[in-house]
C-alpha cells in the first residue's frame, strides 16, 4: 500500500487533520485568545471543501473495508456544503461567552463524527460501517448535551445516547445474523450469499435496517427526535436533522442497492409500509407543535418519509432523485434552521406564536424563512418542487401508484404546517412582536448561500444530470 | 434453510438463557442473612443511599486510566504484525501515540489531572 492510495480518503484525512490542527490550537493558545480558533476552524474547513471537489481517483484500500467512487464522492461533497453552512451559522452562538471555554471542543467533535459518517458512507464491510456509525453517533450526543446548564439539552442528550444504544444493539444484532449465516462481513461477499429463502438472514437484514431506521428517525423508531431536536442548541439540530440524516440516508441507499439487492421483493414491501407511516405520522405530529424545533424535527420526520419514495424505485433515476432531494433539502432545511436559529440567538424566542408580525419588523428573513418553507413544501419556484417532482415519477415509474398517492395527500396535507408560520409572519398581527435587529455577517452568508442554492438547484439542470450520471440502479 | 431453524434459534436461545437462570437458582447452597441481599455484597453494612454527589474527578480519572488501558490493548495486536510490516507498522503506530499524546496534553490543560 503506498501513500498514493491514501488520497483515496482525502476527505476523512483532511477532516482529521483539521481536528488535529484545532486540537493543537486549544493546547497551545491561551485563555483569553479562543477567539481565534473559530476563523481558524472555518479557513481549514473551507479548504477541505475546495479539496473535497477536486477530481477524485475511484478504488478501494484495506482490502475492500473501505471503498470510493464518483458517486461517493458527491455524497461527501454535499454533506461538506451542509457543515460549512452550519459552520457559518454558528459562529456567533459559539463565541457567546458562556460557550468561550468549549470552543474547541465544539469544532472538534462536529469535524469527528463527520468523519464517522464519511467512514460509514465509504465503508466495504459491516465492520467498518459499525464504527463509521458509532464514531458519528456518541460525539453528537456530547454535542447535543452541548448547553450543559439548561436541562432540556442535558435530557435530549441523554435521550439520544440511550436511544442510539439500543438501536446499535439492534444493528449489532442484525450484523451478526447475516454474519453467521453469510460467513462474512465483507459487503462484496454478503452480495453473493444473500437469498430470499434463508429466513435468519432475513431477520439479521431487518434487525440491521431497524437500526439504520434509527439514525433516520423512520417511524416505528422515530421517537427520539423531537425531544433531542428541541433540548440540542439550534446548531446541532440542523446537523442532527440535516447531515447525521442525509449520511444515514446515503449509506441506507447504498447498501440496500449494492448488498441486498437480490432480496429488493422483501425491502421494497418494507420501505411501502414504513414510507406511507413515516410520511403520515410526521406529518400529523408537525401540524400541532409550536416550538420551531420540534416542528421541524416532525418536519423533518416526514422529508424522510418522501426520501424513500425514490428508494423504493430500485432504478438509477431513484437513486439520482435521492441524492439530489438531500441536496435539495441540505439547502432548504438550513435556511429554515437559520432563520430559526439566528431569531433565537437574538432574543430567545423558539415558538411559532412568537413569529406573529415578523414580517412588519424584519421582512429580510421572514422572506428567506418563506422562501425555504416552500421549498420543503414544494411549491414550484423553489428546488423543493423539483426534488419531490423527481422521487414522486421515481416511484410512479415503477407502478407504486398508491404510494405516490398517498405522499401526494401528504402533500398537501404538509401544506397546510408549512404555510402557518408564513400566515404568522405575515398576516397575523402581535402587540409585542419580534423587534427589529441586525443578523451578524457570517449568518447571513450562510442565509445566501441557502438561498442561492435552493433557486439554482431547482432551476439549473445540470446538478440533476451530473448526480444522474454518477448513479446506478439494481 | 427456512423457517425452522429460525424456530430453533429462537427456542435454543430461550432454552440457553432459562436454563442458566433455572440451573443458578437450584446449584447453589443458600446462605439467608441480611446483608446477602444488598447490591453490592462487600461485606461491611453500607450505609446512606447511592444516590449522592460525589467528585468528578473519579470519573475524569477512570478515563484517563480507561483510554490508556485500551492503548495498551491496541499494541498487542500491532505487536504481532510488526515483524511482517516493518516501518509502515511503526509509522502508524507513531501517529497513534501524537494522537493520544495529544489527547493526554489536552487533558492536562483542562485540568484533568488535578485532584481538587
Amino acid at each position: 500500500m503506498s501513500i498514493q492510495s491514501f488520497l483515496l480518503m482525502r476527505h476523512e484525512l483532511m477532516l482529521i487533520i483539521i481536528a488535529l490542527i484545532v486540537l493543537i490550537a486549544e493546547i497551545f493558545t491561551p485563555d483569553h485568545k479562543k477567539g481565534i480558533i473559530t476563523p481558524l476552524a472555518i479557513i481549514l474547513f473551507s479548504i477541505s471543501l475546495i479539496v473535497g471537489f477536486l477530481p477524485a481517483i475511484e478504488g478501494n484500500l484495506f482490502g475492500g473495508m473501505y471503498n470510493t467512487s464518483s458517486l461517493i464522492v458527491l455524497m461527501k461533497n454535499i454533506l461538506n456544503i451542509g457543515v460549512f453552512i452550519i459552520l457559518l451559522q454558528s459562529n456567533k452562538w459559539i463565541n457567546l461567552l458562556d460557550n468561550r471555554i468549549k470552543i474547541s471542543e465544539f469544532y472538534i467533535l462536529l469535524f469527528i463524527t463527520l468523519t464517522g459518517m464519511f467512514y460509514m458512507i465509504s465503508s466495504g464491510d459491516f465492520l467498518m460501517f459499525y464504527i463509521g456509525l458509532e464514531t458519528a453517533t456518541i460525539p453528537i450526543a456530547a454535542l447535543v448535551a452541548f448547553d450543559r446548564y439548561n436541562n432540556k439539552s442535558a435530557e435530549g442528550g441523554i435521550k439520544l445516547i440511550l436511544s442510539s444504544a439500543l438501536s446499535s444493539g439492534i444493528l449489532l444484532f442484525g450484523i451478526s445474523l447475516i454474519f453467521g449465516t453469510t460467513g462474512s462481513i465483507y459487503f462484496k461477499d454478503v452480495v453473493g450469499m444473500v437469498s430470499a429463502n434463508d429466513s435468519m438472514m432475513i431477520l439479521g437484514f431487518i434487525f440491521f435496517i431497524s437500526g439504520i431506521s434509527f439514525k433516520i428517525s423512520l417511524v416505528p423508531f422515530h421517537l427520539w427526535a423531537a425531544d433531542v431536536y428541541e433540548g440540542a442548541p439550534v446548531s446541532i439540530t440542523s446537523y442532527l436533522s440535516v447531515i447525521s440524516k442525509g449520511a444515514a440516508v446515503f449509506i441506507f441507499m447504498i447498501v440496500l442497492y449494492s448488498v441486498f439487492n437480490s432480496i429488493s421483493d422483501i425491502w421494497k414491501n418494507l420501505i411501502y409500509v414504513i414510507a406511507i407511516a413515516t410520511i403520515t405520522i410526521g406529518n400529523l405530529f408537525a401540524l400541532r407543535q409550536d416550538n420551531f424545533k420540534r416542528y421541524l424535527a416532525f418536519s423533518s420526520i416526514a422529508q424522510a418519509g418522501f426520501i424513500l419514495l425514490g428508494l423504493i424505485s430500485g432504478t438509477e433515476l431513484g437513486m439520482a432523485s435521492v441524492v439530489y432531494y438531500v441536496l435539495v433539502y441540505v439547502f432548504s432545511n438550513l435556511a429554515a434552521f437559520g432563520v430559526v436559529s439566528i431569531i433565537s440567538f437574538q432574543t430567545g424566542k423558539e415558538n411559532i406564536s412568537d413569529y406573529n408580525g415578523l414580517y412588519k419588523t424584519n421582512p429580510k428573513l421572514s422572506l428567506a424563512l418563506t422562501l425555504s418553507l416552500f421549498s420543503l413544501a414544494g411549491i414550484p419556484p423553489v428546488a423543493g418542487f423539483f426534488g419531490k417532482f423527481f422521487l414522486f415519477t421515481a416511484a410512479a415509474e415503477k407502478g407504486y401508484y398508491i404510494l405516490v398517492l398517498i405522499a401526494l395527500l401528504n402533500t398537501i396535507i404538509s401544506l397546510y404546517y408549512y404555510l402557518m408560520p408564513i400566515k404568522a409572519m405575515f398576516i397575523n398581527k402581535s402587540d409585542n412582536p419580534i423587534q427589529t435587529f441586525k443578523t451578524d455577517i457570517t449568518s447571513k452568508i450562510a442565509l445566501a448561500i441557502c438561498l442561492v442554492g435552493m433557486v439554482l438547484v431547482g432551476f439549473s439542470s445540470t446538478f440533476f444530470e451530473t448526480i444522474l450520471k454518477y448513479c446506478f440502479g439494481i | 434453510m427456512n423457517s425452522e431453524g429460525l424456530i430453533l434459534f429462537f427456542l435454543l436461545g430461550l432454552t440457553l438463557v432459562g436454563f442458566a437462570i433455572v440451573f443458578s437458582y437450584f446449584i447453589p447452597r443458600k446462605s439467608e442473612n441480611l446483608q446477602k441481599y444488598e447490591t453490592y455484597e462487600c461485606g461491611i453494612p453500607t450505609y446512606g443511599l447511592s444516590w449522592i454527589q460525589f467528585n468528578v474527578g473519579y470519573y475524569l480519572f477512570a478515563i484517563m486510566f480507561l483510554i490508556f488501558d485500551v492503548e495498551a490493548v491496541f499494541l498487542f495486536p500491532w505487536a504481532v504484525v510488526m515483524k511482517e510490516l516493518k516501518m509502515v507498522a511503526f509509522i502508524e503506530i507513531l501517529i497513534f501515540f501524537v494522537i493520544l499524546g495529544l489527547g493526554l496534553m489536552y487533558a492536562w490543560k483542562k485540568q484533568a489531572l488535578k485532584w481538587e
